[in-house]
Formats: C-alpha cells, structure tokens, sequence
C-alpha cells in the first residue's frame, strides 16, 4: 500500500509552488493519503491484455488547416487577466539573477 | 588539457517548423517582428476552456523530417502534458509528446576529416514552444511575451554517439541542411528556429559519466565552443578528484564559458500524463507515401551529383549552404547543367566560390542578374578565357560586372572590350609594345642572350605595365623570345 511521506507532500508543495504551514502538511498526509487508498482500489482491475485508455471519444487526427484564425479577442482584452502588464508585456517576478 | 576520460555527446535539437500559424491555435507563427502580444488568443494564453486544435502542415513537415532522418513516421502517435511552473508558460504545462512520439530512430551521417560518421537519432516529438522572457537591466522583474507561446517544434534527440566538438558542429551542420533541404524549417538561426541542447559527461570506462546540460546554444560555432569548455571544465573537476553535477546550464557568450543554471528536476517531477484534449495520430502508408514522392533533393543527392568534380568538403559544404540560402539562383542546378564537362563544370564552381557567392554574402542587393541568365553568363566568360582573351583578374571583374547588371549584353565580347577588361592578343598591337620595351631595356635583353631567362619575366612584366595590364602574358612570352631568337 502506498504511504506519502511528510517529504513527498512537501516535495509535491514545492512542484506546485505551495507554501504549507505544519498544521497543512499533517492535514495533506492524511487527506492524501486517503485519496490514494480510495483510488488504490484500481489496483484489483486486471489489465494484462488492456492498452492504457488516454481517451474516450474515440475520436483521432482532430486537425485543422494552417490558416490564420481570427478569434475575436482583442490582446488588450487577454491582458486584462494579467495582474501586472508593463507595455504590452506580461510583468512577473525576476526570473533570473 | 587532460585527455584521459573519453567524452561523450548527446543533443537535442529544437527545430522550429515552417507553419503559417501556430501548433494549437490559429494565431500567426512569425514573431519576428510583432510587437508583443499581438500573435496571441485564449489557447496561447492557456485560458480556461480553451480548445488547442492540432495544425494538419505541422504534421506534413514533421513526416518530411521523419524521411530526411533515414527514419519513419510512426502510425500512431499521442499528445501529452509536461507540467512545470514557469512565467513564461501560460498553462503551467507544455503539450508535448512523451512515450509515443511522432519519430522513432533514425540516423544523420556526415563527413568529417573524410572519414563518414553515422549518429543515430533516438526520438524527435512535435512540442509547443513557451513565451519569451527578457530581464530589463536593473529591475526587479522580468517581462512576459506570448507572441511565440505555441509555436511548433520538432525536438530531434540523438544517442549520446559523438565523442569530439568537432563530430558534434558537424552534427549540428548536417541537421541544419536536412532540416532546410527538406523545407521543415526556415532555418533562420539568428531568430532561434534551431537551438540546441548539448549533454556532454566525461568517463575512464564504457560506462557514461555524470553529464551536464548546456541548453539554448543558437549557433554551430557555440555548440563546438560550450563542448570544448565543458570537456575542460569537467576534465579539471574529475583530476582534483571532485564530482560531476547532473545540471543544466547556459552559454555564456561574453565571457565564452558555460555558467550553471539549476539542478535538473526529475523526469517524474513533470507529472507527463496523456493530453485529454487531443485525440491521437494515426497516419496511414497513402499519406506517407504521398509525402515521400514530393520530398526535394537532400543534401546526400547533390554530394552525389557533384560526385565526379572531386570537390573538397568545405567548397561542397559552402555550395549546399549558398544553394539553399538563395534558392532562386538555384547553384546545384546550374552546377548541374555543366557537368557533361568535367573541366567546365569545376572552372564555374571555382568561380561560384570564389566571386558569386562571396559577393552574394556581402552584398546580395547588388546582385541583380536575372537567375535564368546565369548559364548564358558563365558560358559565355568560360569561351572567352579558353580563346584567351580573358585573364582571370579579367574573368573576375567581367563575371562581377555581368552580375550587377539585371540583364546580360547582347555581345559579351563587346561589353568586356568596353570595360577594358580583354587581353591584348592582337599579334602586331602586342609586338609594337614588346619592340618598345626591349629597345628601352638593352640590359635585361643582353642578359637573356647571355641564356638568363629570368630577365623574360622582367620584360613581360614590362609590357603588361604599358598595355595597362591587358597584354596577353603567354604571347607576350612568345613574341619576346621570337624576336630575340
């Protein structure tokens, strides 16, 4: 049966960029924990002559033609979901030193 | 410099392909000169319920690369979801392909030091590109640009085959013209439609060393630089007994180093899973084989057809650059036009090489001879240097002028007399100058009665002086040696 440890939750913490408090750590090992044993359950499935199911729709070769497609939205309409724009570029935190 | 621990190289190549708009989305894919964020809409801004719809030309030229790579596209190939968090990646995941990619194996060979060297291709994954990050000087923060965000790549990774710098720039050389001769990518370098990745690690045994990543390298001159400084750097690290780190790191160009970046996460911490929103590829043989009809000649064909000129590697590496740099003159097919004569067909690459080409690098504007007109061109100055009215300074300048114009003279003969440029062959013209020169050189004609022949050089250099360097030198040697006979 698989077990998160403390350093698993916080290595996820830091792969989604989660800061936790002590008390969040205990709660997530729990919760997460549980979840995984719920779906542990799939487990029992045998699935030896299965191929892995990525889809459902059955569908394949969704493709379209290499035109230009105008959407309708305006790029000062998607920068308005920006926090903080500076000339018409995204603004974020230094990413390099 | 230690050379007891064996290198070894592996690269992945990102090859931006040649599609009008992008991977998933119907925006623009030429962000050379937009203004920021103008090529963008919902999918590039990875907005929520936004649908990425797959571009049918990107799969087209990643089949074509598939053939140049000696490969075969794969039947059945899926889309997957590479997670990190990165400002510039807007869905806080990359679409990519990772357990069944669009290409599995293949091959590149190349000659280097004319020995033929064959490195294999492991995989190469169609992937979208991220957005484009610049860091003002001074500020606190960095600023975002979506306009390549989706962007088609071919990432191309070889087996870790190559042991010298040199084996991996010729690698990366010979990539670049299949991706180009193939018409997969613009290849525009300076604009990082190609950039690679280059693992290098070091080891006494056949067992591979610690490697590091240097990544982003957008030139072949860089990719041999960062290798020579990697293979010093950890030769250094390993004779003081200190270990290798697994890491990715930058080239820096100023000070000609690599500079490390960060510890490289863990395949697994990209938490890879299928991409729900995009079905499968399944390609059949018609598609394929329609493909394979229409493929171009790839560089291998043309070294074949200029098989018979026994040309050095580098003037063939600079004629399947120059031939797809400026495909309107097309040079292999006008090379190709000549080659029922062995000794033409070298006297016009010589030519090619050494004035055409170099003048087209430097100034191509100027150049504006209609492209159909270079066979009448090149025949045309190759008859009036074999009757011997042209020199070879003369064929220079007559083949320079003749390019500038956009249109040839009707009697070549005629315009290079005009321009000064034929030799003076002309029996009695040449021996009223040569009785000239001898009656005003009285030494030098003693000394060569005296059986000094060297003195015959001095009068012909004497002659070519007062017929402003258009005597015929070769008759000019003739008349002088009958008239002191």
């Amino acid at each position: 049966m698989a077990r998160l440890s403390k350093n698993d939750v916080l290595k996820l913490a830091r792969l989604a960029r989660l800061e936790l408090n002590v008390t969040e750590v205990d709660e997530y090992i729990a919760e997460l924990n549980e979840i995984l044993e719920y779906v542990e359950q799939l487990q029992g499935v045998e699935t030896l002559d299965l191929k892995p199911t990525n889809q459902v729709t059955g569908l394949t070769n969704v493709m379209r033609a290499d035109e230009p497609i105008d959407y309708g939205y305006l790029p000062a309409e998607l920068l308005k979901n920006v926090p903080q724009v500076l000339n018409d570029q995204i603004q974020v935190k230094r990413m390099v030193e | 410099m230690s050379h007891k621990y064996r290198p070894t190289i592996g690269i992945e190549c990102h090859v931006q392909l040649k599609t009008k708009t992008k991977l998933f989305s119907g925006a623009n894919n030429d962000a050379r000169n937009a203004e920021p964020n103008t090529l963008v809409n919902h999918i590039d801004f990875g907005l929520p319920g936004a649908l990425p719809v797959f571009n049918r030309e990107a799969l087209k030229l990643a089949v074509r690369a598939a053939l140049a790579l000696k490969s075969e596209p794969e039947l059945f190939s899926t889309f997957d979801r590479k997670h990190y968090f990165y400002p510039d990646l807007p869905m806080g995941y990359q679409i990519t392909q990772y357990d069944q990619p669009i290409i599995s194996g293949g091959q590149v060979s190349f000659k280097l030091d004319g020995q033929v060297k064959t490195v294999g291709i492991t995989r190469a994954h169609l992937e979208s590109d991220a957005g484009k990050s610049t860091h003002p000087e001074g500020s606190a923060n960095s600023l975002v640009d979506l306009n390549r965000a989706g962007t088609p790549l071919l990432e191309i990774v070889s087996e870790p085959e190559m042991h010298t710098a040199a084996e991996a720039r010729a690698y990366t050389e010979e990539l670049y013209l299949l991706m180009r001769y193939a018409n997969v990518t613009e290849g525009d370098l300076y604009h990082g439609n190609m950039r690679f990745d280059v693992n290098v690690s070091l080891s006494l045994t056949d067992e591979l060393g610690v490697r590091s990543e240097t990544k982003n390298l957008n030139s072949f001159r860089a990719v041999e630089k960062a290798i020579t400084y990697e293979i010093k750097r950890q030769s250094e690290l390993l004779d003081a007994g200190k270990a290798i780190i697994q890491e990715t790191r930058g080239w820096n160009e100023a000070k000609q180093k690599t500079v490390s970046q960060r510890t490289k996460e863990n395949a697994d911490d990209y938490r890879y899973m299928p991409d729900p929103d995009l079905p499968p590829l399944v390609l059949d043989q018609v598609y394929i084989e329609k493909i394979r009809a229409e493929m171009p000649n790839l560089p291998d064909f043309w070294r074949k057809e200029l098989g018979a000129l026994q040309l050095d590697e580098d003037q063939i590496q600079l004629l399947l650059e120059a031939n797809i740099d400026y495909e309107a003159v097309g040079y292999m097919a006008l090379i190709k036009a000549f080659l029922s004569k062995v000794d033409l067909a070298k006297t016009l690459v010589n030519w090619l090489v050494n004035i055409e080409i170099p003048l087209m690098r430097s100034s191509e504007a100027s150049v504006k001879l209609i492209s159909s007109a270079r066979n009448q061109l090149y025949s045309d100055v190759m008859r009036l240097s074999k009757s011997g009215q042209l020199s070879s300074t003369g064929a220079k300048e007559l083949i320079t002028k003749l390019l500038t114009e956009p249109e040839l003279p009707g009697d070549i003969t005629r315009f290079a007399e005009q321009a000064n440029l034929l030799q003076q062959s002309d029996q009695n013209e040449l021996e009223t100058i040569v009785k000239r020169v001898l009656d005003a050189n009285l030494n030098a004609v003693k000394d060569i009665q005296k059986g000094e022949t060297k003195a015959i050089g001095f009068l012909i250099g004497q002659v070519m002086s007062q017929s402003a360097g258009r005597a015929n030198p070769e008759l000019t040697r003739q008349i002088i040696e009958q008239l002191l006979k």
